[in-house]
């Protein structure tokens, strides 16, 4: 087994938080010829939504300033929180080796419920987990 | 047969504009309840707030911290659905409260049907984690209180959304048994049918996962092809229901295709699965159509009650029923798998 990732899964709700790691996610892919998958996290209320439409603009421009070949990236849009569809996304069908997150996502308030997702995600995870800081993007 | 229930809660705190799990949901149900004009047979008591101690079994204590200091700092949204307000946390609190108040009457009078309505609904709610609209896991507190009591407990749940918080708390409890029928793929996402129990605990969680635009039938078998089975040899002392009325058809959340007659159903199958009379409340869960919610509360209490006034007709014909084989073949597929793990770790 290579000891680099080959899919490399990003938590992204279109925050500033999730540019960042997005960003790095990508860069990243970039330098090891890896595989991005954009997880989005379908809440209660938002059955008909679809992210992938929603925030094509954006994802095109991260994915042009990054240098990424877009054949190489997809989405995963999973029904639940976001620590359950992360956790789930390292499961068939994206297999990912490596998740992505930014410190805090859309809706998260700062140490509300018991940590973070990110945190939360870092201490479950069958993979890495990479945190990108609030601040890493090119914007 | 008398319906034993509660002392409406002072609900009105807990509301954020726009959002459907919302005040009038509550005084939706609460006229279903007027419309069978129950008179000397309804008994309401008074609901109380749920201790610490009772709530602890479920939840973790610094969880119930952050929740209570989250929601006394003034609330916010908790995540992209749930949310909490000043009056949030004293009114999870009674409506947990208001559950066990409605069990301990239950078991007191030895007689009787439990209704129980709260808000905020709890299915959703893990052990550590806010979610779907959900605080704190009310059907879980009165379960984990009668387990505590020497009860087997089978918590029933035909909410549309999957209850993974119900599941996640009681998944290793030999002394309680999840049943759910929901839409999937839906929000939370879990709720396969390869979810079982956990270790201590295998057959302990039976999942229904169906099609959208299922009909009553299509439950209706599920329930009885792949549930009875596993209930019968659990044999329950105390059933539970998670009666989310969400799986209506004019539901604006899923897309099941459910009539209050089918409620009626299954009421009916519920009461035949409790071991006698005081052993069987429901707890509202979901349901934010008004009126779906209004003529399926009257519909299921009804039926519980032996009272056989007409409702909508039951439904049939959507999909589904192939799905109910798949369900049993992969039940059966995952428990050999992990007999036979167990049995090579021997």
């Amino acid at each position: 087994m290579s000891s680099h990732p080959h899919t490399i899964a990003v938590g992204f709700d279109g925050s500033p938080d999730a540019r960042g790691a997005a960003t790095w996610a990508l860069e990243t892919a970039a330098l090891l010829r890896a595989h991005v998958v954009l997880v989005y996290a379908r809440g209660l209320l938002e059955r008909h939504r679809d992210p992938a439409r929603e925030f094509a603009l954006l994802v095109g421009q991260l994915v042009g300033r990054a240098g990424f070949s877009p054949l190489h990236l997809s989405w995963h849009v999973g029904d639940g929180d976001a620590l359950s569809v992360l956790l789930r996304a390292t499961e068939a069908p994206v297999f990912a080796d490596l998740l992505v997150v930014g410190s805090r996502g859309r809706d998260e308030h700062a140490g509300l419920l018991l940590g973070s997702t990110s945190l939360q995600l870092a201490e479950r995870s069958p993979v890495p987990v990479v945190i990108v800081p609030t601040g890493h993007t090119l914007d | 047969m008398t319906l034993v229930t509660h002392e409406p809660l002072d609900d009105d705190g807990h509301a954020e504009p726009g959002h459907p799990e919302r005040p009038e949901r509550l005084r939706a149900a609460w006229a279903g309840v007027a419309d069978l004009s129950l008179a000397g047979e309804l008994v309401r008591v008074a609901p109380r707030t749920a201790t610490r101690a009772e709530l602890t079994r479920v939840h973790a204590g610094p969880y119930l911290d952050e929740v209570g200091a989250f929601s006394y700092g003034g609330g916010g949204d908790i995540d992209g659905d749930t949310y909490a307000t000043y009056d949030s946390w004293p009114l999870a609190q009674r409506a947990a409260g208001a559950g066990l108040a409605v069990v301990e009457e239950l078991r007191r009078r030895g007689d009787g049907v439990g209704f129980v309505a709260p808000r905020p609904p709890g299915h959703h709610a893990t052990r550590d984690r806010a979610m779907g609209f959900c605080l704190i896991n009310n059907v879980a507190v009165a379960a984990a209180a009668l387990r505590d009591e020497g009860e087997r407990v089978l918590v029933l749940d035909w909410d549309v959304h999957h209850g993974n918080g119900t599941q996640a708390i009681f998944w290793d409890d030999p002394t309680v048994l999840y049943v759910s029928s929901h839409q999937w793929p839906l929000f939370p996402g879990s709720g396969v049918a390869a979810e079982i129990g956990g270790l201590n605990a295998l057959d302990g969680v039976v999942n229904l996962p169906l099609p959208a635009g299922a009909t009553g039938d299509v439950v209706r078998q599920a329930l009885e092809e792949v549930a009875a089975p596993v209930i019968d040899a659990f044999a329950p002392t105390f059933v539970l229901v998670s009666a989310g009325f969400d799986a209506h058809r004019d539901d604006p959340l899923a897309d099941f295709m459910l009539s209050a007659g089918d409620f009626a159903a299954l009421a009916r199958f519920a009461v035949a699965l409790a071991p006698g009379p005081g052993r069987l409340a429901f707890f509202l869960e979901g349901g934010y159509d008004l009126g779906a919610l209004r003529s399926s509360v009257r519909a299921t209490l009804a039926a519980a009650l032996a009272d056989e006034r007409p409702n909508e007709a039951p439904t049939s014909g959507g999909p589904g029923h192939d799905q109910v084989r798949r369900i049993l073949a992969e039940r059966r597929e995952t428990l050999d798998l992990v007999h036979a793990e167990l049995e090579e770790g021997r």
